[in-house]
């Protein structure tokens, strides 16, 4: 529509939006967010109560948790306190096998849900005897119970520090493998410039959950590991794309600057990285608001790093090309 | 044209089939969407063996097979996870308890002889033993029937003299602090361990048995449990109890280093031993103790010890809950994305929209195939590639749509805008892949169910944005009133000289 525009000796149109004209607000951006996330995480592993980055949860801590679900009405439920549930645990005497410790239930974390309908526990790592003890004390306090209703999960401490490790792992080889394949197929600088752009990515998704950790008690699990490696994945391909472009232009584009080059292929881009990113986010919408609890933050963790994945593949990566690419 | 018919008339095929496949095999749900329970164990290098090998986990699985099938679990499942790592899965199963003490136990039975010279020693020790298990079985059923509303007067009791005396007796250290019952456990556990070092070494073990059962005592309620030995077994046992017959030594039954019954031999068997190949053990057991115990000496002793290290139990209705609302959020963002799709692309759209619907129906047809059991992470993987495979199409039509707007016809556009989209969509699905591998080597149970999903769904996006919707499409644009370049592009973007059918 702008043929008039174009640069001479160029079949292609001048961008419609030079995203070289606003790099230094992109990078402002994003270096803000970076360093939002860092405070977020050295925050949060300076908190006595957390004393890591993120808050770990069940799956990595190991311990038991008991959610369980009372026979009544929303609302009609007979009054029931956590401070109640935890001295009659307290007091407990729980079966143990013969020569072992029982493990000490003075401080279970109990919250009460849904207007006193659902309890869910916190307990230290507890095996099946242990746990159907705690539900039978549970259901002589607040029972009846929907025995259908309830649900156990118990980590042991050695498969807590396993799982942690297999998903660091995980992560880092993915990273690697990403890397190796873009080096491969591209160059090292592409390779560099994509593996930045997920790093930053990675960054501001776990800063966010540091910040969540803090304020709301939001814990990361497995699934966490799950969304940060499926958000490098997307935050690769949206970065790959732009640079797919800027190599398919660069034999007629040889002329111009390179900044104009990424201009060129950022605005041609510009429409698919915004659709692909709206397209992913929908799904998750309906994760987020129909997928209930257990999906609500994995839903919520992908949403955040694939907006920023999106962000960054237009604002980050491709803007910081021509200054590598110079030296 | 006729290559087109042939891709068209491929996908319908495998729309039927699949259609039908679903239909009449629909995939299996994992445990967090039709309740039930999964117990992971950990099987421990033990004694001489420092790591866990292959044959030794799938002999553990053997035996835990056997345990399992004895206690009659319906539809379980037992798989090897990993090196040393067994999953066993109790679908509708709420309380896991039972079947987690009979697997987790080592049940290694032996049968041993007193050694000669502790007779004084072993009757004080035993006195003892019966001292504080009648206290202990007082206080229990004390403790059961206040808990009934029915409190009653101790009867049994112990001097807290006695018990001192007892445990500095044994050289026991008390723990500060702590209670009567918890002294009294200690010193059942520490006599008990006491009694197993005067018995000899084990001449004969559960490896020798051919059969286990039970039966009611005829006196009393307790039940005894009985054991049929091999002629092996059966010779050793006569040789065993030959040996100590009117000795006043006595015959040790020890379970997994505890003493379960100490019986003596009579002068009568002084000749030639017990003889027959069969005994029972007189414990006082309580029929399901005895039922479960014979369910572990039927499967055998466990080569390794193994421990539960993982419990995940859910409610049915917490499982019909979880399916209902993936469900609801799978249709809502499909729905969602196909207005996106059919707004923005218009005919393109349309056509997306029903590959997407034939990649969803594909999808679910792999899952009953391979098959993939559906786990919630695994239907949050399953979303999340709609989103992939929406991307592979966006690219595609963005494409199109350049080639329009700088003056292309429309069949060139389209053609032009699949090849040159497809190193991006190559590129795209290779790096998603790639996370897949790492997810599913590295990851978890859970982990590993979203890998699956994810992965299946990124290679089945590859085939349907490339070939269904490419299909499609060109069938479509073989009927010249849809060949209408406005059908893809508003015409104020078409350059003014291209505005009409290409």
């Amino acid at each position: 529509m702008t043929a008039s525009s174009a640069p001479a000796g160029s079949p292609l149109p001048a961008p419609r939006f030079r995203i070289s004209r606003h790099r230094r607000t992109a990078w402002l951006g994003s270096g803000l967010a970076c360093l939002l996330s860092v405070i977020g995480l050295v925050l949060s592993w300076v908190n006595p109560q957390i004393h890591s980055p993120l808050r770990p949860g069940l799956d990595f801590t190991g311990g038991t948790q008991i959610q369980i679900e009372r026979q009544c009405e929303p609302g009609a439920c007979k009054a029931i306190t956590g401070s109640a549930i935890q001295e009659s645990l307290a007091q407990l005497s729980l079966p143990v096998e013969v020569g072992q410790k029982a493990p000490s239930l003075s401080s279970v974390g109990v919250q009460v849900l849904d207007q006193g309908r659902s309890l869910v526990l916190r307990l230290p790592d507890l095996d099946p005897d242990q746990t159907q003890a705690v539900v039978q004390t549970i259901g002589a306090m607040a029972g009846p119970l929907n025995p259908k209703g309830t649900s156990v999960d118990t980590i042991g401490p050695t498969l807590g520090s396993q799982l942690l490790k297999g998903s660091v792992l995980s992560l880092l080889v993915s990273f690697a493998l990403i890397a190796a394949y873009i080096t491969f197929r591209y160059d090292r600088i592409f390779a560099f410039l994509a593996l930045f752009a997920l790093a930053h990515d990675v960054l501001i998704t776990c800063g966010l959950f540091a910040w969540l950790g803090l304020f709301l008690g939001v814990e990361v699990d497995s699934l966490f590991a799950v969304s940060l490696i499926t958000v490098a994945g997307y935050s690769t391909t949206d970065t790959v794309v732009v640079f797919d472009r800027i190599r398919e232009q660069k034999a007629v584009l040889a002329a111009l600057p390179l900044v104009d080059q990424v201009d060129v292929a950022v605005d041609a881009t510009l429409t698919r990285s915004l659709y692909t990113s709206l397209t992913t986010l929908l799904p998750l919408l309906g994760l987020i608001f129909f997928g209930g609890a257990s999906l609500f933050w994995f839903a919520i963790a992908l949403t955040t790093g694939i907006a920023v994945g999106s962000w960054s593949s237009i604002g980050v990566a491709p803007t910081l090309l021509p200054l590598l690419a110079r030296r | 044209m006729a290559r087109q018919q042939g891709w068209l008339a491929l996908i319908l095929a495998l729309a039927i089939a699949a259609g039908a496949l679903v239909l009449n095999y629909p995939p299996p749900l994992g445990l967090d969407l039709q309740g039930g329970s999964q117990l992971t164990l950990q099987v421990l290098p033990n004694g001489s063996i420092k790591s866990v090998q292959k044959e030794q986990l799938e002999a553990v699985k053997e035996v835990l097979d056997r345990r399992i099938n004895g206690l009659g679990v319906s539809e379980s499942t037992l798989q090897t996870v990993g090196d040393d790592q067994l999953v066993l899965q109790l679908p509708g199963e709420q309380d896991p308890s039972r079947a987690a003490k009979v697997l987790g136990t080592t049940a290694l039975l032996e049968f041993r002889a007193q050694k000669p010279g502790t007779e004084q020693e072993m009757q004080g020790l035993l006195k003892l033993k019966r001292q504080a298990q009648a206290v202990l079985n007082q206080r229990q059923a004390q403790a059961s029937a206040n808990a009934a509303g029915e409190p009653q007067a101790p009867k049994a009791t112990i001097a807290a003299a006695d018990l001192s005396q007892a445990l500095t007796g044994l050289g026991i250290q008390v723990p500060a602090g702590s209670s009567e019952t918890d002294q009294l456990e200690l010193l059942l556990a520490t006599v008990n361990s006491k009694i197993v070092t005067l018995f000899e070494p084990a001449q004969l073990t559960g490896k020798d048995l051919v059969s286990a059962g039970r039966q009611q005592q005829q006196t009393g309620t307790g039940w005894d449990v009985t054991l049929a030995f091999n002629r092996e077994g059966g010779e050793q046992f006569a040789k065993l109890t030959q040996g100590i017959a009117g000795t006043g030594r006595l015959l040790g039954i020890v379970l997994d280093n505890r003493p379960i019954s100490e019986a003596s031999v009579g002068p009568e068997f002084k000749a030639a031993g017990i003889t027959g190949g069969s005994a029972s053990i007189t414990g006082n057991f309580s029929s399901e103790e005895a039922r479960d115990l014979e369910v572990q000496l039927r499967g055998g002793s466990l080569p390794l010890p193994v421990k539960v290290i993982e419990q995940r139990t859910i409610g049915a209705t917490l499982g019909s809950e979880n399916v209902r609302r993936s469900l609801v959020a799978a249709l809502s963002g499909l729905a969602l994305v196909a207005v996106f799709m059919v707004v923005v692309y218009r005919l393109p759209g349309l056509v997306s929209v029903v590959a997407l619907s034939l990649y969803a129906l594909y999808n679910l047809a792999l899952y009953s195939l391979v098959p993939v059991t559906l786990t919630l992470p695994g239907i949050a993987g399953f979303i999340l590639s709609i989103g992939m495979a929406v991307d592979a199409n966006v690219l595609i039509f963005e494409r199109v749509k350049e080639e329009l707007r700088s003056g292309n016809s429309l069949i060139r556009s389209i053609d032009t805008g699949f090849s040159l989209a497809f190193s991006s969509i190559l590129d795209g699905h290779i790096t998603g892949l790639i996370s897949c591998v790492a997810l599913f080597a590295l990851g978890t149970g859970l982990v590993k169910g979203f890998a699956v999903t994810l992965a299946l769904g990124l290679v089945l996006s590859l085939f349907t944005a490339l070939t269904c919707t490419r299909t499609l499409l060109r069938l479509l644009m073989s009927y010249p009133a849809l060949r209408r370049s406005t059908y893809f592009l508003p015409a104020t973007q078409l350059p003014a000289s291209s505005g009409s059918p290409a």
